[in-house]
């Protein structure tokens, strides 16, 4: 089992300004795709970034693809062999998306320049951009430009992939292709997925981790965390103050997410976004009530 | 495992050459580059009809039109990347080849100034201009001398964006070196001494006579232009390893900060040798 660990992580804690973004975090992983979830400031990029070799942990050991990056030839090991979007990516200017895939594929010392070019090209159209390669970044929607940044975490089919929020922005006919994309990447390569989108999880992952405060609160199959929500979803005509949760859905009728059936509530099936709400408790307590 | 995934890591040496070639590329296509080279052909069509025996406006243009513009290019190539640092860092090649890479593109800027020195020179030689007092070796030193302004204003560049965060700071750099080459250079107008040669000379770019449109009180300043040359070529080589301290982490950034500290004694020594050098105004 713990020669299949792609990423391990033993009380890897990180501070910032004495505030604790990561806690003393125990956690392993192998291939297959992981669901990150939490709520602001949780510590799923810091965790990411750590991972990413980006940020040295305050404290605890990191090992990644089978070895500790502590040296710079470990580092660059490790650095070829993983992919990284980060949570916020800019570009620079002038850059068409061909180009910036290309100059990253460069620092990803793709040298040889056919082979590079090809490259690009397969990533690129991965993410379905095929037929915008020229176009400048600047010219792209806010959507393109985040498939633009999941290219060049795509280049060379790396074995560990770190995607923090990959479908911010993305419209939902591009979110599907880009859940076929990942779907395919996680049966080769350890995927780690940073999300607030609890469907994405859903749909993608065998496995969530939900961080709070920098500690992890659940660490499973997805389907068992779904299973924690059961009997504790009702839908009513009325919201319910009690309720951990409640809005007004697209039918009319609210859902209410707790423990205690409201009067004349019907019982309906959780989901894991109903689940990771109550999981997370007086810190997810909100009444959302749609228009 | 596809083939894609099981390629081999390429040498150090390969990325660095194929990084520093798209960089060279990037800064060939920089507007302010390119502007740069404009005013380079322009000026020479404008004070071609003026030239006198100090050639001075000739000497200056690259270090002004190529060397100083390049710091700006320089500063902001270098940070062009940090929008997306994170996916950066995460890469195999790391900030000090990164670095050493916009170093090399500084070539191309360096390029032009050799272009313009060897045209000035071929033209100088085939026209009838009035003699200087500088010896023909001297001659080329000054004007190399030039080349070496157009690098080194684009490697201060890259240090000053590797080193500075606030926005403006390329501009500012070059402001840095316009203000230090004037305040040196300033020391023309004192009597001639060797604490004013070597207010002049510690300059990154070194006037070598007075500049007068009618050709009268024209003299060349003391000083070795050799050791001046080599004074600046050592500050380049200072502003590439500061650039690349920057980046380094461990034995690598210790071994950088020994060759910063060799480097500036070298400079300090080449500078010794180019003010030890008869100060006397030599008149034309």
């Amino acid at each position: 089992m713990t020669a299949a660990r792609t990423v391990s992580l033993t009380g890897v804690t990180k501070r910032y300004r004495g505030t604790p973004a990561l806690d003393s975090v125990d956690l392993a992983f192998g291939p297959g795709i992981t669901g990150l979830l939490g709520p602001n400031g949780a510590g799923k990029t810091t965790f990411l970034r750590i991972v990413a070799t980006v940020l040295a942990p305050d404290a605890g050991e990191v090992r990644l693809l089978g070895r500790i990056p502590d040296t710079p030839d470990r580092l660059a090991e490790v650095r070829r062999r993983l992919g990284y979007l980060p949570q916020e990516m800019g570009f620079p200017r002038g850059f068409t998306a061909f180009g910036f895939v290309d100059y990253m594929a460069v620092l990803k010392e793709w040298t040889a320049r056919a082979p590079r070019h090809d490259e690009v090209r397969r990533v690129l159209s991965l993410v379905d951009l095929g037929d915008l390669t020229t176009k400048r970044i600047s010219a792209l929607s806010g959507g393109q430009r985040r498939r633009v940044a999941l290219a060049q975490a795509l280049l060379g089919e790396p074995e560990l992939l770190l995607l923090d929020e990959p479908t911010t922005g993305v419209d939902p006919e591009q979110r599907v292709t880009l859940r076929q994309v990942l779907s395919r990447a996680g049966e080769r390569s350890t995927v780690l997925l940073s999300t607030h989108q609890t469907e994405d999880v859903a749909a993608l992952c065998d496995r969530v981790v939900v961080l709070d405060a920098g500690r992890v609160r659940f660490d499973g199959p997805v389907v068992d965390l779904v299973a924690t929500a059961a009997g504790r979803v009702w839908l009513a005509d009325a919201p319910d103050r009690a309720a951990r949760a409640s809005w007004r859905t697209g039918s009319g009728r609210h859902r209410n997410v707790g423990e205690a059936a409201p009067s004349g509530a019907e019982l309906a099936e959780p989901t894991l976004e109903d689940a990771y709400l109550l999981l997370l408790g007086d810190r997810a307590r909100t009444t959302a009530v749609a228009a | 495992m596809t083939a894609v995934a099981g390629r081999r890591a390429a040498p150090a040496e390969a990325t660095l050459r194929t990084l520093a070639w798209v960089e060279a590329r990037r800064w060939a296509r920089h507007p302010l580059f390119l502007l740069g080279c404009a005013l380079l052909i322009w000026g020479a069509v404008g004070i071609w009809n003026n030239l006198d025996a100090t050639f001075n406006e000739f000497r200056v243009a690259p270090a002004f039109c190529v060397g100083v513009l390049g710091a700006l290019v320089g500063c902001q190539l270098t940070r062009s990347m940090s929008r997306s640092t994170d996916a950066v860092a995460a890469a195999p090649a790391d900030g000090v080849l990164r670095t050493a890479a916009l170093c090399l593109a500084c070539l191309v800027p360096g390029a032009v100034g050799l272009l313009w020195v060897t045209w000035l020179y071929v033209a100088a030689m085939a026209m009838p201009t009035p003699q200087s007092a500088l010896s023909t070796a001297d001659q080329i030193a000054v004007l190399l001398s030039g080349v070496v302004a157009s690098v080194g204003g684009p490697l201060f560049g890259v240090m000053v964006g590797r080193w500075t965060r606030f926005p403006g700071a390329g501009l500012v750099g070059a402001v840095v070196l316009i203000g230090w080459t004037i305040l040196g250079n300033s020391s023309l107008i004192q009597p001639a001494s060797r604490l004013n040669d070597l207010v002049r000379l510690n300059a990154p770019y070194a006037f070598w006579t007075s500049s007068d449109n009618d050709h009268s009180h024209i003299w060349v300043a003391g000083g070795s232009p050799w050791w001046h040359l080599a004074y600046v070529v050592l500050l380049c080589g200072l502003a590439a390893t500061a650039a690349m301290v920057h980046e380094a982490v461990g034995a690598r950034r210790s071994r950088l900060w020994r060759i910063l500290a060799e480097l500036a004694g070298l400079a300090v020594v080449a500078l010794a040798l180019a003010v030890a050098a008869d100060p006397t105004r030599v008149p034309l």
